[in-house]
């Protein structure tokens, strides 16, 4: 984590609880934005989905929670973090377009709570079967990350935050030139859009959310493995808090924006940490998200980005 | 009767209530609603505060504490059914967590440490334990089905059917759609509100647990298993899902699993229920029964 | 001259810059047959939501028998008389074709919350229910469920659905799209028999026989604007009309021919 340390420059005298405040704000600060980081790499598969089925992806914190295991696993195994990684990518890929081919496409024509309350059962599932197969306590990963550390207005900011923020960007980074100046990506948007036009200009609506599914898993498996590794935590139920809160942020960003929710993310991140460090509210931090959802809905219910 | 199976069957008297409840706004209305437990917490803690903090008897506290759970059933519906279908799924998991968050917390409902020493129900100076209790609350099921079964005869029900079924075409025959999905939605916490209070005076202690998310999945489940919609589904729902646990108890440590896998299974082959229309169990019930000469 | 049932002043509707529908106008008489036509795209349907409710006008303003109605919802449009169907069928599906219609009968019910908890099983209710399947010809299929029909029986549900709400007015969106020749048929003399029952209507068609022999009167639409409006023969000499329909060559071609 972070480290305070004082720095006193010896030509100007400041006094020392106002640096001490500000390395704490610049502290929390950091804090905030990576928490709003890993918050938007978990959230950005279910954007992703909800945004080409309109589905409520619930289980993809089951997905979230198996990357981080099968990175655990495979880290264990060879040693070597970058294997894990695509290993767990991997795995996280299959089994997110095992989940909406055998799950969510044949219940497609029935009532959206339908999928839903299979999303819900999954995710269950998977984290009895975590419980069951590699045990409820909490494991360790501890992976080094091989990034740099900083020193920013006297804080230090550690390999673990920087990996946070550059990995953050490279797949943000990623997913926008792919979205954006790919065929690929412009079949993306034309069946999140629209399938039926979509099927009827050629592309394979199909194989495309396929892909989605692909893409999105296998960035949960990064943010799991990223989580697991940042917390130094592997547990099963480590998807139940994201599952929801998740949820609450593709509110607030706007259902079917990807990038209202990578914002809504960032800002809850940061919300969080800033808020619960500085002012006194009788609940608990998890339910900021929730409130926050309620409030955008009251005020502008097409969310931060979302249209009309 | 064993206490132990007593005790088994008044929760799932008391779940069946609940669930019939959520059968309205969900089978009935066809709205989306992931945090019944919500509301049956509310029924609970306002039963628990008028018996323990303003010392009324069961039967002086119940109206009171169905108006008031329907009130606040109201005034959460209002902004949430102005939304659209995927906000609603959200709107009431975050319901759940929010009221879940707000008993956990706030001093007056006992906190962290739930409330306790609610006294039994008392008919006539008799106090109601065991078996005696467990027909106070078959009693109420019956009213409660007898209510949701007299709901589908009259027009409102009527309207929540044709808004269920399409809501444009609903619109365009006069039925508003806020107006009659708020109905659904305020009758059906009511019914929570019941429950809840029945589960106060039989557990005498409740903590804001009791009320988490995972109960709203469970109610729901109970719906879906019984069959969406029908007037007995959420009963037979809550028996079998009342029940499975304790089937399954030998195997205890994979209980848990076999239940959800039971729930995904269940869901994604039979998403009507077993009462609902085309379901195998009715198909092979019709093969079963002799056909009628017609 | 007799007050128009329904008069559009400057009617118009903008989608981000699209404009659906563009400053239209027209009036519809009691007790005659309207027809609305114009080419896909015209904002023939766009009206028709404006009309019953579904959306808000951008500007102008539609009276009702005397009485402003742009900006009600589509359920209090719906208890003033006016009855609509759908483009694309929206029937029930689960409930029985006659349980369509009473859902629909409801209508002097639904207002009122004193008024919700009576039952709809009643002999009168379903009789009367009975009567409306009769007209439309769906009553030997009462009991079926709505969702099992084919289209053209969809389609007369449709209407009774709507005869049961629209005691002034009935819109009627493409009701005859898809029907054989003997429906289409049967369909003329429902809404001919309509008529002189003395409700009045207002019907989009694409079928421009059927249009034309069956409306008194007509307003054809292109690309939101109200191109001609007149009886049938006035509309089919229109220049305008008839180049939007066939282009300028088809108005040169016709001109060529007359």
């Amino acid at each position: 984590m972070i480290n305070c340390r004082l720095h006193r420059p010896s030509s100007i005298q400041y006094p020392v609880s106002r640096i001490q405040n500000m390395q704490l704000f610049v502290e929390q600060l950091l804090n905030g934005i990576a928490t709003g980081a890993i918050y938007a790499l978990v959230t950005l598969g279910l954007a992703l989905v909800y945004g080409i089925m309109r589905i409520l992806h619930v289980a993809h914190a089951a997905v979230y929670t198996i990357g981080a295991y099968a990175g655990l696993l495979f880290f264990n195994l060879t040693g070597n973090l970058l294997l894990a990684v695509l290993g767990s990518m991997a795995v996280c890929a299959l089994v997110g377009v095992a989940i909406e081919r055998f799950v969510y496409f044949p219940l497609l024509k029935h009532p959206p709570f339908v999928p839903l309350i299979a999303s819900i059962a999954i995710l269950l599932s998977v984290e009895e079967l975590c419980r069951l197969i590699a045990g409820p306590q909490i494991l360790t990963f501890p992976a080094e990350l091989p990034f740099p550390e900083f020193l920013v207005a006297g804080v230090k900011v550690t390999s673990t935050i920087t990996a946070v923020y550059c990995i953050t960007a490279a797949v943000l980074g990623l997913l926008w030139v792919v979205t954006t100046k790919t065929e690929l990506g412009r079949a993306m948007r034309a069946a999140s859009q629209d399938m039926a036009v979509a099927d009827a200009m050629g592309i394979n609506s199909h194989l495309i959310v396929s892909i989605t599914f692909v893409i999105g898993s296998a960035v949960a498996a990064v943010a799991g493995i990223l989580v697991g590794i940042y917390f130094n935590q592997v547990y099963p139920t480590m998807g139940a808090i994201p599952a929801y809160k998740t949820l609450a942020l593709i509110v607030v960003g706007g259902l079917g924006s990807v990038p209202g929710a990578v914002v809504a993310a960032l800002l809850l991140g940061m919300a969080e940490t800033l808020l619960i460090g500085y002012a006194d509210i009788p609940l608990p931090r998890d339910a900021l998200a929730f409130i926050a959802m309620i409030g955008m809905l009251m005020w502008r219910s097409q969310g931060l980005l979302g249209s009309r | 009767m064993s206490g132990y199976l007593i005790t088994l069957a008044t929760i799932i008297a008391i779940n069946a209530i609940v669930a019939c409840g959520l059968n309205v706004i969900v089978g009935f209305a066809g709205q989306i609603s992931l945090g019944h437990a919500a509301f049956f917490g509310i029924g609970a803690y306002s039963a628990a505060l008028l018996a323990t903090k303003a010392g009324w008897t069961f039967w002086a506290a119940l109206p009171c504490v169905i108006a008031m759970t329907a009130f606040v059933g109201l005034l959460l519906g209002i902004p949430s059914l102005r939304v659209r279908e995927d906000f609603l799924a959200i709107t009431t998991i975050g319901i759940n967590f929010i009221v879940e968050a707000v008993f956990n917390n706030v001093e007056f409902f006992g906190g962290a440490l739930g409330m306790g020493g609610i006294p039994r129900v008392a008919l006539f100076d008799f106090k109601l334990r065991g078996t005696e209790f467990f027909y106070l609350c078959l009693a109420f099921l019956i009213i409660v089905i007898a209510a949701c079964w007299w709901l589908t005869r009259c027009w409102a029900g009527l309207a929540c059917f044709a808004l269920r079924e399409e809501e444009a075409a609903a619109a365009s025959v006069g039925i508003s759609p806020v107006r009659f999905k708020l109905l659904a939605f305020v009758i059906g916490t009511a019914m929570a509100g019941l429950g809840g209070a029945l589960y106060a005076h039989f557990m005498r202690f409740i903590s804001a647990s009791d009320f988490a998310f995972p109960l709203s999945v469970s109610l729901l489940s109970m719906v879906v298993v019984g069959g969406i919609g029908t007037l007995w589904g959420p009963v037979l729902g809550a028996v079998i899902i009342g029940i499975l646990p304790e089937v399954f108890r030998p195997i205890i440590d994979y209980r848990i699993l076999f239940y959800t896998t039971l729930l995904l299974l269940m869901i994604r082959f039979q998403p009507g229920g077993l009462l609902g229309e085309n379901s195998a169990a009715r198909r092979v019930l019709a093969k079963m029964l002799p056909r009628s000469q017609s | 001259m007799t007050r128009p049932l329904l008069e559009m002043v400057g009617l118009s509707k903008h989608f981000d810059g699209l404009r659906a529908v563009d400053d239209v106008s027209f009036r519809i008489e009691p007790g005659e047959i309207l027809g609305l036509l114009g080419p896909n795209g015209a904002g023939k349907t766009v009206c028709f939501n404006l009309i019953s409710g579904v959306y808000k006008p951008t500007a102008g303003q539609i009276t009702f028998d005397g009485r402003r109605t742009d900006g009600l919802p589509p359920h209090v449009i719906a208890t003033l008389g006016i009855g609509r169907t759908f483009q694309i069928v929206k029937p029930f599906a689960h409930l029985s074709v006659i349980e369509n219609v009473l859902a629909a009968r409801g209508i002097s019910r639904y207002p009122r919350l004193s008024k919700i908890w009576s039952g709809w099983r009643t002999v009168h209710e379903r009789r009367e229910a009975l009567g409306l399947l009769e007209r439309v010809g769906l009553a030997g299929l009462a009991e079926r469920r709505a969702g099992l029909l084919p289209l053209g029986n969809l389609r007369r549900l449709e209407i009774a659905r709507a005869l049961a709400v629209g005691s002034r007015l009935l819109l009627l969106d493409e009701s005859f799209s898809g029907l054989r020749h003997e429906e289409i048929a049967q369909l003329e003399d429902l809404i001919r028999a309509i008529r002189a029952g003395g409700q009045t209507v207002l019907l989009i068609e694409h079928n421009m026989r059927v249009a034309m022999g069956l409306c008194d009167r007509l307003v054809v639409l292109d690309h939101g604007r109200k191109l001609a409006e007149g009886s049938p023969a006035e509309v089919r000499a229109d220049e305008a009309v008839i180049e939007a329909y066939l282009g300028r060559k088809g108005r040169e071609h016709v001109a060529g021919r007359a």
